[in-house]
């Protein structure tokens, strides 16, 4: 017998002033209850009798008063947390990993392999001998620990309780950190993983992962491998025909047989396009849908097996997209005539022009974007961006340098967006000034001195006043980019970098990864509305906001504070789009540190070997007991 | 019921709370017993009674030795020829009969819900009323501690109004001293013996005999009435208490169980036995009277047993 509560010396103290605490309680006289009688007379007569028995008397308050010591002594065991020394020895520290991936919610075992783990966890804590703890943790794309390390099965079947599936792979390194980190140094520590096995190596970038002295355990969930999912699904507008979108999308199928699935498009819930597909054992299948119309906001990939039967996940048979919101942006055109920026702009339909001379600047309204042709007054309210060709006047953003002649797009930014689809490098410029950027201006583009080999910046990118702008420092008239493809496009996709900067559109997400949300510029908090229709508060930092994204669907965002685009609502789309999660397929062990992980065992305790227990049910039966007896007259 | 409900039930009023305690439907019983007590010693003799005192009347009672003085006329003179004896004849005075009904007004008479005193003021006007309808003289005294509190002996029913007026008027207070409150009745009614009715509890320290005795030695004729109440004899105690006499406050720690209220239910009954077996040895009339019967009922047994009567 071992205490592993309070030490004996402790106890001794305690239990000694408790029993004085008792014994002076005992001796101190009652203050009785006076009753008035009508006749004392005849109470003397009997009281008379009783008397003789007095020696009696004392002799129960003595058995009385030793019935309360007894008592007392139990409870102040019972504080010692008294165990039985085999018990000790065999306590266990067990944390339980439970996979609540994406695949954990295949329905092969019912209701759900999810479920299966949920009892076999709670097996485990109704197996905890008296002396072992358990910790119980979630593992997802994270790990959430569940429940503290400990023996109480409330609390753990509690924890059990709040187990729940991701749409999101498990991060297996990262759940066994976790595990080793919290046993590192406790005696007996073991590893009980409790999953279909589909979690991949048990390393990451930082490495291998060991266990030191922890077992590793493994129990099996799930039985067989029927899926066929949509593993990668993406669509994008034409950058010059915006009412026009391609889809490209990819199917595989995990099981071991070939399939026959048919693949149903929807575009804003409407079905756009069915297609049955063939597909071999494991294939992943590719699909591109070009030049697709019907649909203007959302998309939806669903797959079924062709013989209507269902696969044994249906968390990855949809996947979902969301176009790019189209909005005709107001463009203001500040020029003495061009007749190639004037012709390009009328290359996108969604752009809402107006043209005014420099003497006339600004035009009445207020617009997204103003192009500078040739000239750069202070930029007026309600300018939004601003793109400067060859600036020259006193608004210019950035100072203009010496004139050269005969150059060309020796360097560029390739990661700009300004350059998408655009190869500037064959064009040539005959003349252009040298653009001086400020500090926190970008260049977008130099040419090199060849002589000195010096780079000179004639396009930059950069913030005044609050404002974006673009400058080039030549006109585009005084090169042949005017006559090249590059020019509509790097003219378009300029206004489109600035109107994107209110980020109204946002691209589908991954789950399972923390998503970068973009932020409309003075938000300070957004608003996440789940697919399931929860919110969440994030925080923007840096114009963006954090989330780690565990469900596939349809998200809302809306900013919380004051700001251009503020109180507006976006929405984005997330996917499970993960081959390896989709590839259910149950494996029969897992391998860690070079060892396979052992199989379960020691969890068949049954009986609880707490010895507080038994000494508490000791000292209630004792109160029964001293409650029947006072009563019942046998102890007064 | 819930506790809450339990706890603000509403408290049932005693019985008789609030209302007077002479009332008319008490009257109308009054006047029933009025009746019953004439059909009950109908063909004896009539109400009026006649004493043991010799005197004027017309039924020869005895003969005593002629002292000087004597009314000549009563001389037997056969006798005198046959015994050469002076012999008196003495006559049987007829008289009303003298009725005092004595209320004890201690303490423990209006002990608990004051059942006993309550029902003690209607039995003494219940009896007062039938003594004043068959035209004794009675009087009505309470008892409390050593003295004693008397309404003067009257005769007729209407005279029954005063002595509601005194019984209502009497409030439980003061020890119980029969011994002393009787002899004080003796000494004042010495010239006119007659029939004492002792409505009391006998919760007398001084023992329960010494008030009937001093009524006995005083050549009353004593009829006890002892007023009993069941809360007396089955008290509700429990646990470590301090009993203290309600009326001389004698003080006294117990712890009461089951087993004592047992051993105090025997005494009390033992206490009971021994006023009846005095009362019999004694041959005085004893009545028990429940605190909780009706007092109708109670009138009506001393009737029956006689004594009360003639």
């Amino acid at each position: 017998m071992r205490l592993t509560g309070l030490p004996l010396s402790q106890l001794l103290a305690v239990g000694l002033a408790a029993a004085l605490a008792t014994v002076a309680l005992y001796l101190l006289k009652l203050r009785r209850r006076a009753v008035a009688v009508p006749f004392a007379k005849l109470w003397e007569r009997v009281v008379k009798e009783r008397e003789s028995t007095t020696l009696f008397s004392r002799l129960k308050r003595l058995l009385s008063l030793l019935l309360q010591l007894a008592l007392l002594a139990l409870l102040v065991f019972a504080l010692g947390d008294p165990r039985l020394g085999e018990s000790v020895v065999e306590g266990r520290n067990v944390v339980a990993l439970v996979d609540a991936s994406a695949s954990m919610q295949a329905t092969d075992e019912a209701p759900s392999r999810l479920e299966s783990a949920r009892a076999r966890v709670r097996e485990m804590v109704r197996g905890l001998s008296g002396a072992d703890r358990l910790l119980i943790a979630q593992m997802d794309a994270a790990v959430t620990p569940l429940s503290t390390l400990s023996g109480d099965q409330a609390e753990l079947e509690g924890a059990l309780a709040r187990l729940g599936a991701s749409d999101a792979r498990a991060d297996f390194p990262r759940a066994l950190r976790f595990a080793s980190d919290t046993l590192r140094g406790l005696p007996k520590a073991e590893i009980v993983v409790v999953s279909d096995g589909s979690l991949g190596e048990a390393h990451d970038a930082l490495g291998e992962v060991h266990l030191g002295d922890a077992k590793l355990s493994f129990v099996k969930v799930g039985r067989r491998g029927k899926n066929a999912a949509v593993t990668q699904f993406s669509v994008r507008r034409y950058p010059l025909d915006k009412g026009r979108y391609e889809v490209m999308l990819e199917v595989t199928n995990t099981d071991e047989a070939p399939a026959e699935v048919e693949l149903s498009l929807y575009g804003d819930g409407q079905l756009v396009d069915v297609t049955r597909l063939r597909l071999g054992a494991g294939e992943r299948l590719p699909r591109f849908y070009p030049n697709l119309s019907g649909a203007s906001r959302t998309l939806e990939a669903r797959i079924r097996y062709a013989d209507g039967s269902a696969d044994d996940l249906p968390a990855d048979d949809r996947a979902y997209a969301l176009l790019p919101e189209r909005r005709r942006v107001k463009v203001q055109c500040v020029t003495r005539g061009n007749t190639y920026l004037e012709a390009a702009l009328l290359l996108d339909e969604y752009l809402e022009v107006t043209t005014v001379e420099p003497a006339r600047y600004p035009a009445p309204g207020r617009f997204d974007v103003t192009v500078f042709d040739g000239a750069a007054p202070r930029a007026a309210e309600g300018s939004g961006a601003l793109l400067y060709l060859g600036p020259a006047g006193e608004g210019s953003p950035v100072k203009l340098g010496a004139e050269i002649t005969d150059l060309g797009f020796d360097e560029y930014d390739r990661k700009h967006p300004l350059w998408r689809w655009v190869v500037p490098d064959p064009i040539g410029i005959g003349r252009s000034r040298v653009l001086e950027p400020a500090e926190g201006d970008r260049v977008l583009a130099s040419s090199v001195d060849e002589r000195t080999g010096r780079k000179r910046a004639i396009v930059v990118a950069g913030r005044r006043e609050g404002r974006r702008f673009i400058a080039t420092g030549f006109d585009p008239r005084e090169s042949d980019m005017v006559l090249r493809i590059a020019w509509p496009l790097f003219l378009l996709n300029a206004i489109n970098d600035f109107v994107d900067e209110d980020a109204r559109y946002l691209s589908s997400y991954r789950t399972g990864e923390v998503w970068h949300l973009p932020a409309p510029s003075g938000a300070e908090r957004m608003t996440l509305v789940d697919p399931e229709g929860r919110e969440h508060q994030l925080a923007v930092e840096d114009g963006r906001a954090l989330y780690l994204g565990q469900r596939a669907g349809f998200y809302k965002l809306r900013a919380a504070a004051a700001g251009e685009g503020a109180g507006g609502e976006t929405m984005f789309a997330a996917n499970l789009a993960d081959a390896r999660e989709s590839a259910i397929g149950p494996a029969e062990n897992v391998n860690v540190d070079g060892r396979p992980a052992g199989a379960l065992e020691g969890f068949r305790a049954g009986v609880r070997r707490e010895v507080w227990v038994y000494l508490l049910a000791a000292a209630v039966a004792l109160t029964a007991l001293e409650w029947f007896t006072y009563h019942r007259r046998i102890t007064v | 019921m819930g506790l809450l409900a339990w706890l603000k039930r509403p408290q049932a009023p005693p019985p008789d709370e609030g209302r007077d305690l002479f009332d008319d439907e008490f009257q109308r019983k009054l006047d029933y017993l009025a009746v019953v007590s004439r059909r009950v010693f109908a063909g004896r003799t009539r109400a009026e009674r006649r004493t043991k005192k010799s005197g004027s009347g017309v039924e020869f009672v005895d003969y005593r030795d002629y002292t000087a003085g004597d009314d000549l006329r009563y001389l037997d003179w056969n006798l005198y020829q046959r015994h050469d004896r002076l012999l008196i004849r003495l006559f049987e005075e007829e008289e009303d009969l003298a009725i005092y009904i004595v209320v004890d007004a201690s303490s423990s008479m209006g002990f608990g819900a004051g059942q006993k005193l309550r029902q003690a003021k209607r039995l003494a006007a219940a009896l007062g009323y039938v003594g004043l309808s068959n035209l004794d003289r009675v009087s009505v005294a309470a008892a409390r501690g050593d003295a004693l509190e008397v309404i003067p002996p009257a005769r007729g029913k209407q005279r029954i109004f005063p002595v509601f007026e005194f019984l209502r008027g009497l409030k439980p207070e003061g020890t119980t001293d029969l011994g002393a409150a009787m002899k004080s009745l003796v000494a004042r009614s010495q010239k006119r013996r007659g029939l004492a009715v002792l409505l009391s509890d006998l919760f007398d320290p001084a023992g329960f005999e010494r008030g009937i005795n001093a009524l006995r030695f005083g050549r009353f004729e004593v009829v006890a009435l002892h007023l009993v109440d069941p809360d007396d004899a089955k008290p509700a105690l429990y646990g470590d208490v301090r009993l203290y006499d309600c009326e001389t406050g004698d003080e006294r720690d117990v712890t009461v169980t089951p087993k004592l209220l047992e051993r105090y239910q025997k005494a009390y009954d033992d206490y009971r036995l021994e006023i009846e077996h005095f009362c019999a040895s004694k041959q005085v009339p004893y009545f028990v009277a429940d605190a909780s019967a009706p007092f109708d009922e109670i009138v009506l047994r001393v009737f029956r047993r006689g004594g009360f009567l003639r």
